[in-house]
């Protein structure tokens, strides 16, 4: 019982970074219809420049994690304006290998910037890495203090999506894209915004991530594809089903690791978005028809 | 108000209007009848800026509007009721008001607006909170045209309010078109219904294959021999 209590909060934890993640690729499906394949990379690159804030210049914990999350606002717009808005009537096949080769550039450029520091960068922890026990429960400070974090990014995500005009905008641009263009709404400001958004989601993600783990150049994809396969699950245009759908792959991850073997913890997620595209190809909070992704 | 001169509008080689010129004077109703492919969406389409015209010129209140984008379209003064509702479904009938307002700042004037567009359809005033996509075809028009309201038009483009309503319900939307004209609203009217038509506008001209074949006095359609040959084959 010890054991699943542990590995249950482990998965939770990991799984509300995926839930972050998958909620990053659905703002942008949403709002815009494609999938943005360099949200793992914008995730990578926006820990780095945390890191590069916080160990190497000093800065603390907080103003680094506000400054990397504007700052993968601003590389989720250039991706909008570089890979996106180009391509916006290609077909599918073009949007996705424009972003792919994005996520090449970024990848190429981490290596550039910080690859000579070192293969794995670490994060100094933002609370004591010593465990403490809560209730009979053997608990890492640093997990709770990640899982609160990003609850509270959940939190202030939705309050943005519903009450303000921007959030309101998005919403409405993913709901009838003409009907917005007629009452005067910018669909490419919107477009901007979403990927924008989606971006700054992974960078808070990235950020809140990096004490827990080490930082190297290729992390992106792991994580893009854990956070995919979340997005899946939840039905790849339900905000509530991304981060019940990173929830439950954390969770799968972690059980998975701790009863069967810890090098089964990687595949589970494409178990996942296998068993989920085979059983329910709408996801699990997703009524709606099939899309072509 | 609205002068349309020379108007053409192309999809690639395909060519849906045909030097295209009428005009719709301040504060009246005209219609633009038309069966299925005729231009008569591509018109309202291309006056809201959605499609830009390969030809012609648009003037609205003496000012250039062709080739405008949506929103400065919007900001001059036209506003669309699209065909098929097109409301935003998940949304309550409130952000739907608001978000009607989308190119304004003025806050309390949104918020005043609301109210006074909702004391025209009470019952959207009942169902404010409603989702949008709750609501009957009935009163998702009333969504759609109240929203069109929330930008302050001067004129408002109305593509087939009548279709898919039940006929009960066409009798009160066509007193909405009329009370919407009462007050001040200049209305361009695309139509199937030769009937809602004639009922409200006071010029009516047709389009057929991208060009207007007919023009003149909407109260004669339903008897005028030339329209029942040219429009409804007979």
């Amino acid at each position: 019982m010890e054991l699943f209590t542990y590995l249950l909060l482990s998965g939770l934890t990991t799984g509300s970074l995926y839930a972050l993640i998958a909620l990053g690729i659905v703002v942008v499906n949403k709002s815009t219809g494609m999938i943005n394949f360099a949200h793992g990379e914008l995730f990578m690159f926006s820990g780095f420049v945390a890191w590069m804030l916080h160990v190497q210049m000093g800065m603390g914990y907080l103003p680094s994690f506000a400054i990397a999350v504007a700052v993968g606002f601003l590389l989720g717009a250039v991706t909008n304006l570089i890979a996106a808005r180009p391509m916006r009537n290609a077909d599918v096949v073009g949007l996705v290998l424009a972003t792919i080769g994005l996520a090449f550039v970024f990848r190429g450029a981490a290596r550039v910037i910080w690859g000579g520091k070192g293969d794995y960068l670490s994060f100094p922890p933002i609370t004591s890495p010593d465990p403490v026990t809560i209730a009979g429960i053997m608990v890492i400070p640093q997990q709770i203090a990640v899982l609160a974090g990003a609850i509270v990014i959940m939190l202030v995500f939705a309050a943005f999506f519903r009450l303000t005009r921007a959030g309101k905008m998005m919403q409405a641009t993913a709901d009838n894209a003409k009907a917005s263009r007629l009452v005067g709404i910018r669909i490419d400001r919107i477009y901007m915004l979403s990927f924008g958004t989606g971006a700054a989601i992974a960078a808070a993600a990235a950020v809140l991530m990096a004490p827990l783990t080490l930082l190297y150049p290729d992390m992106g994809f792991s994580f893009f594809i854990k956070g995919f396969a979340a997005a899946v699950l939840g039905g790849l245009t339900s905000l509530p089903g991304a981060v019940l759908g990173g929830f439950c792959i954390g969770v799968i991850e972690a059980l998975a690791g701790g009863y069967i073997s810890s090098s089964f913890m990687e595949v589970s997620a494409f178990i996942v978005i296998m068993f989920v595209l085979v059983l329910r190809p709408t996801g699990l909070l997703s009524f709606g028809k099939l899309r072509q992704v | 108000m609205l002068v349309i001169q020379h108007l053409k509008v192309s999809y690639g080689i395909t060519q849906v209007l045909r030097d295209v010129t009428f005009e719709v004077p301040t504060g009246k109703i005209v219609a633009l009848l038309g069966g299925n492919g005729s231009g008569k969406t591509t018109m309202l389409n291309t006056l809201s800026g959605m499609v830009r015209p390969s030809g012609g010129s648009i003037l609205f209140e003496g000012k250039e509007c062709a080739g405008l984008s949506a929103d400065n379209v919007v900001r001059s003064g036209i506003a669309q009721v699209p065909q098929g509702r097109e409301v935003w479904p998940s949304m309550s009938v409130q952000d739907n008001l608001e978000l009607g307002a989308a190119t304004r700042r003025d806050w309390a004037g949104i918020r005043s607006d609301i109210d006074d567009v909702l004391s025209m359809f009470p019952k959207l005033a009942m169902a404010r909170k409603r989702r949008a996509g709750s609501l009957s075809g009935g009163e998702q028009q009333m969504v759609a045209i109240a929203r069109a309201l929330m930008a302050r038009p001067r004129c408002l483009l109305m593509d087939e309010p009548s279709a898919g309503l039940a006929p009960a319900i066409v009798g009160d939307m066509v007193d909405t078109i009329l009370a919407l004209n009462k007050r001040g609203l200049t209305i361009l009217l695309v139509e199937q219904n030769i009937g809602v038509a004639a009922a409200v506008a006071e010029q009516a001209h047709i389009l057929q294959g991208g060009e207007i074949t007919f023009s003149g006095p909407a109260a004669g359609l339903v008897d005028n021999p030339e329209v029942l040959r040219s429009y409804l084959g007979r």
